[in-house]
């Protein structure tokens, strides 16, 4: 509080020296004592909530992009130098009142969306290139199953989702809910029974009455248990499962999106390895990735076959660090921070290459500091989340004297997802010299 | 011919012909229009990427190359260039050292704001004229006639800056999203050029109509004068939609291949699967948000008058604004499930992420949003009772609209599932708690807001009798009758949001629909009951005009800040449901602000648009007063018997 009312003098110092050298001209300078009264105490009102302006000022600067939950802290000002100034301007009370009254109004429900949990959408998934044709099954159906879910052993965890977007309809364990999709569980045996429905049109596709009669012309259908996944992939209006077609259409149309096709685009590899794991995860033997590639090219021309990323390059170990799902202190380790630097609350991080990282306090200093604002790096930021951010994703825009340039790896932008960094700003920004570090999430 | 015939002649004439003048670009330039408008030009500025891909283009010979629609599934040649593939680089993003997504925010937000006022004003007025013209109480007349100028004066300056904020608008997609406004113009190439032009004819319009209204107070140029307020909407309402077609796209594409060529069917562009429900939401939305407007403008006038007189006016005006804003309130959640329906049709991805995934936590706000303004809008009603002789008899009952009000707020308000981490919902064994799992389903949510608004109109139908006794011979049985109405109304909602618990869901959805047909019962059969039996109501007292308490007009100055948050907040949220893509699944954003930002920052982002918006709003109603140097057309003196009344609900 005492650093927020610093911060608001130095901002606006000579607007306060302009209406204190005004009250001490209306103190000796007018002869009515009414007038006078008057004008001194009007102008003390005005120095008081020129006071909270600025500190409002400083406050919303410091936190819109940094710690955005402190920003309904300015309007509650602003609400407060309104209302006081609406008792004693009356000329301009009612619009002073009113407004007032909206800053409040927008604080309340400021403070509301950012007393809810604050959910945070990642860019969207790099593209990493991977060599699906020389994983064994058991690698094909783990990369399957972070297709789907997002994470290996994830697929237990209801709610879990991944590239794929599967999850968002279909269920895949057996009693889960899938009201929106069929559930996939059994979906190999069920495959068999499909195939036989009259409805399918078993190798009469223009017997079926739906609202594509193949997958491309001449296509034809499928024979087999996985040709019959991979139909159900590349074209879902192909046949649809009863009560679950588009609403109207009388299951002749499917909702479900064409899967090769954007927003969700999955190569054939990345194909094979989805159905790899609903295979594997029953317990049955996969077909090999051939025999399941053959399956799509079955039912996707050429043309129309997603290219698997060629030039963007896989992060080291062949994916990210850390997605952000896991406690801070495991990103931390992933990351090997603890080896260079001393964080308070984070068990073996006593590493001395690094600064001790104790954020809430050292931040704020680095920022004022005349070395950061000469930094020959060219630091940008203007918070104390801004200065962690740009500290971990170009470590050379500023280094804190005493240390040397080009010792922290400068690639934490690709191995670490924006949740990963979102925690460890959040770790960090909240330690503060001699204070107890907050919990670990 | 009498002198004075001629001289309307004239004027008729002189009309017509401006008329025609205004609308003659537009006319010239439908068949362009019709023919496709030809093909659409460069996809984006980047020039070395233009010239690269138009010079690949005239390498790939002249021949006829055919593109299926994303949408309609349609074959059509293609005439246009791909979608530009962008890079997070200077070429594509040129940048401040600020994010340029929220540069666009503000910019949009802001000239979204006033031109929603400005096209919802024209509808009041059009409203209020007409109201004025047909009553046959010449001074209700003129208090008509006069606050529909009090409307159009305020939306003059609003006018301007309107267009100032749409060029601010363009200047800001032309100097930080290149790549994708080239994108979107070169398809709307046509289109634009309409609106542009359209624009025009609003301005002229709106100016003659402003101008003319002293000069065309009388007998058939009254009318005329009407009738341009009829064009003016009509074109306003044409713009809004023009408008609604390019976020309707980038939502929904259609008219273009997968790789985002033009088809040459500007139709099926325009009309893509969200288009019409987007303009009847938004047109609902504007109306509610102007009321709200000029609700808040008459608090201001009201709490800053000098004498009674003053207040009496703003008083009115205020009631009058009020309920024109709730009447399109009403109707606009109903505008907003058809709209969801219609997303969850499009793309079901997009509606689960919508409501159930990345931004359901918005729509908790958002809800929140619309028990507010409710309860809000109930609140001034009561207050409002205070001003009447003989409203005592329902103010002691109040209490028990404020319990149910409450309850279906909680019920409406209340999340079913929340975002979770792994550890927590290991905790819970499961998403669903098995205890508060069974809270906030759609069913209970369906009653929910159900109760709120069959609870606003049964307010309304007291505000309505507030001072009035009916009369008819079959008064007692109207108000048993009402009574069990409202009663059975309130059994079907609960009963329907409690038996949606015991059906599977495809079924459950389906009882929404007697649920609203029910409250759209209350609404319609029970208004026009009850002004039916008031039809020569005795009076218990006057309406006393000026002496509702202070704090109603804050309950005003809630209404319209509220509105005015939502609507920031829904226009975040069918912003950002593209997530990572400019054009859905056709141009993808590439900028480093790809990203979907934290509830509590679009919150704060919302407040400070808000807050820009009635900063500068205010300061166009203070510029109003400076010119106001008389007390607005005063009534006569209200006796028991015979009260001025507001056009709305008497």
């Amino acid at each position: 509080m005492l650093e927020l009312v610093g911060s608001a003098i130095v901002l606006g110092w000579p607007v306060l020296v302009v209406l204190f050298c005004l009250l001490v001209y209306f103190q000796f300078g007018l002869k009515d004592p009414q007038v006078r009264q008057r004008a001194v105490f009007k102008t003390f009102i005005g120095i008081i909530a020129a006071l909270l302006a600025l500190m409002a000022i400083e406050n919303f600067k410091v936190s819109f992009f940094g710690n955005s939950r402190l920003v309904p802290v300015s309007l509650v000002l602003v609400t407060a130098l309104a209302f006081m100034m609406g008792i004693y301007f009356k000329n301009i009370g009612a619009l002073l009142k009113i407004g007032g009254f909206m800053f409040l109004v927008a604080a309340a429900l400021s403070g509301y969306g950012n007393w809810l949990p604050q959910v945070e959408g990642g860019f969207p998934p790099p593209e990493v290139k991977l060599d699906f044709s020389g994983m064994s099954p058991l690698q094909l159906a783990d990369e399957g199953e972070k297709i789907i879910f997002g994470g290996i052993g994830q697929s237990r965890v209801q709610g879990a989702i991944g590239k794929g977007q599967c999850p968002l309809c279909h269920g895949f364990n057996k009693g889960f809910l899938s009201e929106r999709a069929p559930n996939l569980f059994g979906i190999a045996d069920r495959s068999k029974e499909r195939l036989e429905d009259p409805r399918y049109s078993k190798g009469n596709p223009e017997a079926r009455d739906t609202v594509d009669k193949e997958a491309f012309p001449g296509a034809g259908t499928a024979e087999t248990v996985q040709e019959y996944i991979a139909e159900s992939h590349a074209c879902p209006s192909c046949f649809v499962v009863e009560e679950f077609g588009l609403k109207g259409s009388n299951d002749r149309e499917s909702q479900m999106p064409r899967i090769h096709k954007p927003p969700i685009s999955l190569t054939l590899g990345e194909l094979a390895a989805v159905d790899t794991w609903m295979y594997v995860r029953e317990g049955k033997e996969p077909p090999t990735f051939d025999e399941i590639l053959a399956s799509y090219e079955k039912f996707i021309p050429e043309a129309d076959r997603p290219k698997a990323a060629t030039d963007v390059e896989a992060p080291a170990a062949g994916g990210v660090l850390a997605t952000g799902e896991e406690p801070v202190n495991e990103i931390f380790t992933k990351g090997v921070c603890v080896t260079c630097h001393t964080i308070p609350g984070i068990e073996g991080a006593i590493g001395k290459i690094g600064p001790k990282l104790e954020e809430g306090t050292s931040a704020p200093r680095r920022l004022r500091s005349p070395e950061y604002k000469r930094s020959p790096g060219g630091g940008k930021a203007k918070s104390v989340r801004e200065y962690v951010t740009e500290s971990i994703l170009n470590p050379s825009a500023f280094v804190v004297p005493g240390f040397p340039d080009n010792q922290m790896p400068k690639e934490f932008g690709k191995l670490l997802d924006a949740g990963a960094v979102n925690k460890i700003v959040d770790y960090l920004s909240q330690l503060e010299e001699g204070k107890e570090p907050p919990p670990i999430t | 011919m009498g002198g004075q015939t001629r001289k309307k002649l004239m004027a008729i004439m002189a009309l017509s012909a401006m008329i025609g003048l205004l609308m003659f670009p537009i006319l010239v330039s439908i068949p362009a229009l019709a023919a496709g408008g030809g093909a659409p030009a460069a996809g984006g500025p980047p020039p070395d990427v233009l010239a690269e891909q138009e010079g690949d283009a005239v390498e790939e010979g002249q021949k006829v190359e055919m593109g299926r629609d994303v949408y309609y599934k349609t074959e059509g040649i293609v005439s246009g260039l791909p979608a530009p593939k962008t890079e997070d680089d200077l070429r594509s993003y040129p940048r401040y050292n600020f994010e340029s997504r929220v540069l666009l925010w503000f910019a949009n937000q802001q000239h979204l704001y006033y031109g929603s006022f400005v096209l919802a004003v024209p509808i009041f007025c059009m409203i209020i004229e007409f109201v004025g013209i047909m009553s046959k109480d010449k001074a209700m007349s003129k208090k008509y006639d006069q606050l529909a100028y009090d409307f159009i004066k305020i939306s003059i300056t609003a006018y301007s800056i309107t267009a100032i904020l749409g060029g601010i608008l363009i200047f800001t997609f032309l100097t930080l999203y290149p790549a994708f406004f080239g994108y979107l113009s070169s398809i709307f190439r046509p289109v634009m050029h309409i609106y542009a032009l359209l624009f025009v004819a609003e301005s002229g319009t709106i100016y003659i109509y402003y101008y003319g209204w002293d000069k065309m107070k009388e007998g058939l140029l009254k009318w005329i004068h009407l009738s341009m307020s009829v064009v003016l909407n009509v074109i306003g309402t044409t713009l809004m939609m023009l408008a609604n077609s390019w976020i309707g796209f980038m939502m929904s594409p259609a008219g273009v291949d997968e790789q985002g060529r033009y088809l040459g069917n500007i139709w099926h562009v325009l009309h893509t699967a969200l288009w019409n429900p987007l303009n009847v939401h938004r047109l609902l939305g504007n109306m509610a948000f102007g009321g709200g407007v000029v609700a808040a403008y008459a608090a201001y006038r009201f709490l800053s008058a000098k004498n009674d007189e003053e207040r009496a006016h703003y008083d009115w005006m205020g009631y009058v604004a009020m309920a024109i804003g709730v009447m399109f309130l009403i109707p606009l959640p109903f505008a907003g499930y058809w709209l969801m329906r219609e997303v969850y049709a499009y793309r079901q991805q997009m509606g689960i992420t919508l409501m159930g995934g990345l931004l359901a936590w918005l729509f908790i706000i958002q809800a929140t949003m619309i028990g507010i303004l409710f309860l809000s809008s109930n609140y001034y009603l009561w207050q409002a009772l205070g001003r009447m002789r003989g409203a005592e008899k329902y103010q002691r009952y109040i209490k028990y609209l404020v319990f149910i009000l409450v309850v279906g707020f909680l019920v409406f308000i209340t999340p079913h599932t929340i975002v979770m981490t792994p550890t927590e919902l290991k905790a819970m064994g499961g998403q669903q708690h098995p205890v508060l799992g069974a809270y906030g389903v759609m069913s209970a949510k369906n009653g929910g807001i159900n109760v709120i608004i069959t609870t606003t109109v049964l307010s309304f139908i007291w505000y309505m009798r507030g001072n009035k006794v009916p009369i008819v011979p079959w008064a007692k049985f109207g108000d048993i009758f009402m009574g069990c109405f409202f009663g059975l109304a309130y059994l079907n909602i609960i009963w329907l949001a409690i038996y949606g618990y015991y059906i599977p869901a495809n079924v459950r959805v389906g009882l929404s629909v007697p649920q609203v047909v029910t409250t759209l019962s209350c609404l319609f059969f029970m208004t026009a009951l009850n002004l039916t039996m008031l039809k020569g109501a005795k009076m218990s007292g006057p309406i006393e005009w000026g002496k509702i308490s202070v704090r109603s007009q804050y309950a005003l100055i809630m209404l319209a800040t509220a509105f005015t948050w939502m609507m920031g907040l829904m226009g975040y949220i069918r912003s950002s449901v593209r997530l990572f893509w400019h054009v859905n699944e056709i141009m993808r954003d590439n900028s480093p602000w790809a990203y979907t930002h934290t509830t509590g920052f679009a919150a704060n982002m919302i407040s400070f648009n808000v807050l820009f918006f009635w900063f500068t709003i205010l300061f166009v109603f203070w510029l109003g007063t400076l010119g106001v140097k008389k007390v607005p057309v005063e009534a006569p003196a209200p006796v028991p018997g015979r009260v001025p009344q507001p056009a709305v609900g008497h």
